[in-house]
Parts: C-alpha cells; sequence; structure tokens
C-alpha cells in the first residue's frame, strides 16, 4: 500500500525539479525584479514597492496594448476556429479520402513553417511596391495597396498570416476527428430528412465539442506567444496599433530604454491576467 | 593585366600583414574564437574569406560573426552587454556608443589597438563620432554624413535644375511625384527608432535651429521641432509606399529599383546606387549635398572590446588585434577593389589613385562638400537612445495619422525627456 502512494512521487520529483527551476525561479525572479527600478544600463536597483505597477495604468500604451492583445485574442482565436471548422467539414463532405489526404500534407506545411519565416514571406508578399498579394488591387486600380502601414488594417493582416498557419491545420484535425465519428448518429439525422447543415451543426459539432474546445484552448495559448509574428511584421506599429503586451514590454526592456523593472511588472500583470482569465474560462467551458 | 594587378596587390598586402603580424605576434597569443556581433556588411562578410590570415596573425585563433538588423542588433548588444556578455566584440555605432562607455560594457579601444595599425588614418569625423569623454571607442566600420542622390533623367525631362535649397527641393519633388507612372517623388523614414525616422528628420530640425537640450534641460520642444516635423510630414506625402513604415531598405531599394527621383539619406547610398548589381539606375543618378538649410546627419559604425567576455587583459588584446586587423589598411584595400564603397573609411584609401580610377571625381567632391554640411545631429548622451526611440514612436503616429497633433506629440515627448534626465540622475 506504501509503495502505491509513493510511486507517482518518485516519477513526480524529478519533473517538478526541473519545472521548478526552468519555471519557478524566473518568474519569482521577475516578480522580486518588478518591485524595483532595475534598468540594464545600472547594475543596482533600488526597492520602489508598486511603483511601477501604478505607472504602467497611466502609461497610454500600457492601455492600448491591452487592447491590442485582447482584440489580437479575439480576431485570431475565432477566425482560425472558424476557418478550421469550415474547411474540415468542405473536406469531409465534397472531397474523396485519396484527395483529402494530399490536401490535409499542404495543409500541415504553413504550420510547420518557422514563425519569422513565415513573417518575412508575407511581410514581402504584402509590400506595396513589389508583393505579390497586393498586385492584383495595384493592377486593377493603379494605386499601391499598403496593408501593413494602415492603421487600420495592419492587425488585420498579421492576424491573417497568424491564421493561414493555424487555420489549416487546426482543419486537418477537424477534419480526422470527423473521420473518427461513428456513422449511425450521421443517417439517423439524414432519414430524419435533416439539412447538411442541421447535420453538422446539431449532431456533428456537438459530438466534437470537447476536442473542439481543447483546440481553441491551444490556439488561445499559442496567440499570446505571437511576439515573433508582429516584431518581424510591423515592430508593433504603424505607432503602436499593433503593439501587443509581450511586444511592449519587450520594448521597454531591451530595444528602447533597457526598464527592465517597468517591463517585469508588465509581465507579471499578464502572468496573472492569464492564468485568472483561463482558469474562469476552463471552468466555464464545462468539458 | 588585371590578373597581374591583383597578384601584385596580394603580394603588397601580404608582405604588409607578415610585416605587421610579427610585431604584433610579440603581444598577444590568440587561440580561442572571437565570438563578434554585427549587422550585415559586405566588408565583414569579406572578411570571413581571409579566416587563415588572422589564424596565422593571432597564433591560431579564429572568429565567428552573428548578423542581426540594425534595429535586432542593438536591443540584442544591449542585452548582453548588461547580463552575461559572451560577445567579444560588439559592433556599436554613434547613437549607443555614450551608453556603451558610460556603462562599462565595452574598454578604450586605444589600449588594446596595435599602433602598428595606424588608427589616425580614419576619416576624422569618424574618429570623432567613435570618441566620447575623451577615449575612443570603437574602429569604424562605415560612416560618413549624408548625400542627395537624384534622377538625372526625371529631373532633365522635367526641366528641373538640381536643387540646392529645402523649397526647390520640396517643389521638385512635388514635380516629379508621378505615381501613374511609378515614378515617386522621393523616399523617407517611417520606422520607428532613433535610427530610422528620427534620423531622417534630425536635419530638418537641425537645419531649423533647433537644439536637444541646454545642460540637463531639454529645449526641443519648440518651433523648430513643429516646423521640422510639419515639413517632414507634408514631404512625406510624396514618398514611396511602403516607407511608411519603412526604413533605409525601403527607401533605398524604392530609389536603386528606379521609383524614386530624389533621395536623401546616409552617403553609403551612392555606392549603392553606383553600383549596377543592386542599381538599376546605375547609370542616371547625379550627387550633391543635402539642399541648405538642411545639416547631414554624421554617423559612424564600428567595432568594440567587450569587457564582460574579455575578463583578462590578453583577452582584451586579442579582441583588439582582431579589430585593428578587421579594420586595417589591407582590408580596406580590399574592400575598394571588391566595390564596397560604404565601407571605406581611411584617408589613405578614399585619397588614393583607386577610389579616384573607380568612382571619379565628382563623387570625390561631393563628398568634400557634404563634409562641410555633417553635424552630430542627436543628443551626445547615454540616454540618447531612449530618447530618440521614443520620439520614434510619436513620430511614426504622426506619420501614419493614428495621432494628428504635433505639438501634444512634442510635449510627450518633453514629459518623457524630463522623467529620463530625472531618471538617470
Amino acid at each position: 500500500m506504501k509503495n502505491k502512494t509513493t510511486l507517482p512521487w518518485v516519477f513526480l520529483t524529478p519533473a517538478m525539479v526541473v519545472l521548478a527551476v526552468l519555471a519557478l525561479v524566473p518568474t519569482v525572479c521577475a516578480i522580486v525584479i518588478s518591485f524595483e527600478d532595475r534598468e540594464l544600463s545600472r547594475p543596482d536597483g533600488n526597492f520602489v514597492g508598486f511603483d511601477n505597477y501604478l505607472a504602467l495604468f497611466s502609461d497610454r500604451r500600457f492601455v492600448n496594448a491591452i487592447t491590442v492583445s485582447l482584440s489580437w485574442e479575439v480576431i485570431t482565436v475565432g477566425f482560425t476556429m472558424l476557418i478550421a471548422v469550415g474547411l474540415g467539414i468542405l473536406l469531409f463532405e465534397c472531397v474523396s479520402p485519396r484527395t483529402r489526404n494530399i490536401l490535409a500534407v499542404l495543409f500541415i506545411v504553413p504550420v510547420i513553417l518557422p514563425r519569422v519565416s513565415a513573417a518575412f514571406v508575407w511581410k514581402f508578399a504584402f509590400h506595396p511596391l513589389y508583393g505579390i498579394a497586393t498586385y492584383p488591387y495595384k493592377a486593377i486600380t493603379g494605386q499601391p495597396l499598403d496593408l501593413l502601414s494602415n492603421p487600420l488594417t495592419a492587425l488585420g493582416t498579421v492576424a491573417l498570416v497568424d491564421v493561414w498557419q493555424w487555420g489549416l491545420f487546426f482543419s486537418v484535425i477537424v477534419l480526422k476527428l470527423l473521420e473518427t465519428l461513428p456513422p449511425q448518429p450521421f443517417e439517423a439525422a439524414r432519414l430524419d430528412h435533416a439539412r447538411a447543415w442541421e447535420v453538422y451543426a446539431y449532431v456533428a459539432l456537438p459530438m466534437l465539442k470537447a476536442p473542439l474546445i481543447s483546440l481553441a484552448f491551444v490556439k488561445m495559448i499559442e496567440s499570446l506567444r505571437a511576439f515573433d509574428l508582429i516584431y518581424v511584421m510591423t515592430r508593433g506599429g504603424p505607432g503602436i496599433s499593433t503593439e501587443t503586451l509581450d511586444m511592449y514590454a519587450f520594448s521597454q526592456g531591451f530595444i528602447e530604454s533597457g526598464r527592465i523593472s517597468y517591463a517585469s511588472g508588465m509581465a507579471v500583470l499578464m502572468m496573472i491576467a492569464t492564468s485568472i482569465a483561463f482558469t474562469v474560462i476552463w471552468k466555464r467551458a464545462k468539458i | 593585366m588585371k590578373d597581374l594587378k591583383a597578384l601584385v596587390s596580394s603580394i603588397a598586402i601580404a608582405c604588409a600583414l607578415a610585416s605587421s603580424a610579427s610585431s604584433i605576434a610579440a603581444a598577444a597569443q590568440c587561440t580561442d574564437t572571437i565570438r563578434v556581433i554585427a549587422q550585415p556588411r559586405d566588408g565583414l562578410t569579406l572578411l570571413e574569406n581571409y579566416k587563415d590570415e588572422f589564424a596565422k596573425l593571432s597564433g591560431g585563433a579564429d572568429f565567428q560573426i552573428d548578423y542581426l538588423n540594425e534595429n535586432d542588433r542593438r536591443a540584442k548588444t544591449k542585452a548582453d552587454a548588461s547580463t552575461i556578455g559572451k560577445y567579444n566584440v560588439y559592433y556599436i555605432d554613434e547613437a549607443n556608443v555614450a551608453l556603451f562607455a558610460k556603462s562599462g560594457w565595452v574598454a578604450p579601444l586605444t589600449d588594446y589597438y596595435p599602433a602598428d595599425y595606424d588608427y589616425a588614418d580614419f576619416d576624422p569625423g569618424r574618429q570623432k563620432v567613435a570618441t566620447y569623454d575623451g577615449k575612443v571607442w570603437f574602429a569604424p566600420l562605415t560612416g560618413g554624413g549624408d548625400l542627395m542622390v537624384y534622377r538625372k533623367d526625371l529631373l532633365e525631362a522635367a526641366g528641373i535644375k538640381p536643387p540646392t535649397t529645402l523649397d526647390e527641393y520640396i517643389a521638385a519633388v512635388r514635380a516629379l511625384h508621378q505615381p501613374d507612372k511609378g515614378i515617386y517623388g522621393t523616399a523617407l523614414r517611417g520606422q520607428r527608432g532613433s535610427g530610422a525616422n528620427v534620423w531622417r528628420w534630425m536635419p530638418y530640425f537641425k537645419g531649423f535651429g533647433g537644439n536637444w537640450f541646454e545642460g540637463d534641460k531639454p529645449v526641443f520642444d519648440g518651433d523648430a521641432a513643429v516646423k521640422a516635423t510639419e515639413t517632414y510630414l507634408e514631404i512625406f506625402k510624396y514618398s514611396a509606399p511602403g516607407s511608411q513604415t519603412g526604413g533605409w531598405d525601403e527607401a533605398v531599394g524604392a530609389f536603386t529599383s528606379g521609383q524614386v527621383a530624389l533621395l536623401i539619406e546616409s552617403t553609403p547610398l551612392v555606392g549603392m546606387a553606383l553600383d549596377p548589381k543592386s542599381s538599376q539606375v546605375a547609370d542616371k543618378i547625379g550627387y550633391l549635398p543635402p539642399p541648405t538649410p538642411l545639416t547631414g546627419g554624421g554617423y559612424g559604425h564600428g567595432l568594440a572590446i567587450g569587457t564582460k567576455a574579455n575578463k583578462t587583459e590578453e583577452a582584451k588584446q586579442c579582441a583588439g588585434l582582431f579589430i585593428a586587423w578587421a579594420t586595417s589598411k589591407e582590408n580596406e584595400q580590399r574592400r575598394l577593389e571588391e566595390g564596397q564603397f560604404s565601407e571605406l573609411n581611411r584617408t589613405s584609401v578614399m585619397t588614393s589613385p583607386k577610389f579616384a580610377e573607380l568612382y571619379g571625381p565628382d563623387l570625390g567632391k561631393a563628398l568634400a562638400d557634404t563634409g562641410k554640411v555633417t553635424a552630430v545631429n542627436f543628443w551626445q548622451n547615454a540616454s540618447w537612445p531612449d530618447l530618440g526611440d521614443r520620439w520614434g514612436i510619436i513620430l511614426e503616429e504622426l506619420i501614419t495619422g493614428t495621432r494628428t497633433d504635433i505639438k501634444e506629440g512634442l510635449d510627450e515627448l518633453n514629459g518623457f525627456a524630463t522623467d529620463l534626465v530625472a531618471r538617470s540622475q
């Protein structure tokens, strides 16, 4: 009996030690530094209490970054899931199994590309003078189309690249999930004269609720780490219209000011906010 | 004949290096790999072909160069130098030399730069920007001021004389702006950054009589800055697409691909615009100093000795030897022969017969003339990158229209500058 209770600890302890070193130490350091006034150019720092946190809420760029980050999450998660489900059903419904497999391989390619490479490829594709993606508009209207320099379209354009990478990949997962479902509920629904969209809306998707919510969570976490994509494509610009929280924290810590305490304050707030938000959403989801 | 010349020059370089090697080798025996962080430069890539030469000179040392573009290089060097310090040699520039020197992240260069390599031969303007607090901190890899480069064919077709004043320049830019024909009046830099949009804006600010600080008091928030910004935004109406959030690459790329009529940019532009390999308009360009009252943005980039990775005197000497070799007359001569105009920094090379033969007397005169209006436009202080980058973001907002009130932007910068000075004391 004793062996039964101690064995899990034997296996868990090494993993927990590694986790503690890799995750806990930097987290605690970030929290401690956020209560100081450390800068990269100075070796020492003084304890300043909550000054960094208070300063953040009167910083227009921080407030803007919260809005941009939330918009980014909603746009990328929403559209990725929409594309994934729509395309997954389309493949399942209209394409032969052999063609499906070929398309599945093609759809996985974007997500295999390193983010930075994808960002550079698309940045060039969106170039107003030489870009292949903007060429049709230029050919038709005679005017260049500068999507990444326009504050109204820049975030959406970067999000398009994110959705291109993840939406196609998730559509393959949705397709494979649909293929695993038993055919009987579908046949029963059709016998009851359900239309195609009704079969999916009321039968297939409810059966896939748990994996779809899991996919949405994976995407939510992944979208929080979109730094590399945004950094390469817009650097947070034009102005601050695509400056997310991680982008702004990095900018304050390493690009502009070297204010690592201020940046750590942002990182700590992000950690708290995401932990609370994810816990609440996870519990509400009731998988 | 060409082969014979190449052979002779190669023998001369080898002899020169061999003679300096004998005296240097006694000073330092280096066997480790020297780690360098830099931004891409043709001159540095060329060095990699001569690794054996450096190994022989140093007693067996190798070198490894990691390349990052300008903004990333600045962020990475700052992060590395202030934390782990794994690089022996940093690529620094006029904008952050004060920060690196004041923070003790780099060592005084001339203490470790062998005398045989003749530091005094570098262009005096570049020596000036490499100096902070009376000491020299880097050996130049590139530098200079600004030149106005224009399309002779377009100006002649429109009957416009090359502009020499700002009013003439703006009139020419307006007249030559024909987007429907794929020709844009000019190309500015819109991308945020003290070395990006702010760099191109500063000649207007200084040209209109602006000044950053008087002592510790910020004094930039005045008429000169407002007028400079208004003028910059006005000219931006005629700037090539992509430049609103673009930097040097986008501006120069638009010009060399034949889509821009007039361009004021840092002097290396001329080398790229004249090179048929990188320019579609190589045979159609003329150059002049920037129109008055614009000042040229004096700048210099170069290699400095890191202090954290080079803990011992011997290590610093090895890094110093690498920098001296990398920036030596012999290597600069190689760059000249490869047509790397923007990588030339030594007076002896730029006044050599070979230089005149390759680039003609006009460019020499234009460079000499622009030297007279070249100035240090930025605030020479360790906090300059902070201030410049903050203004860069506000300026980018103004350029892209997410902010419209220039004075409000300058007031915000003024508040930031006051806080910056208080924090740095």
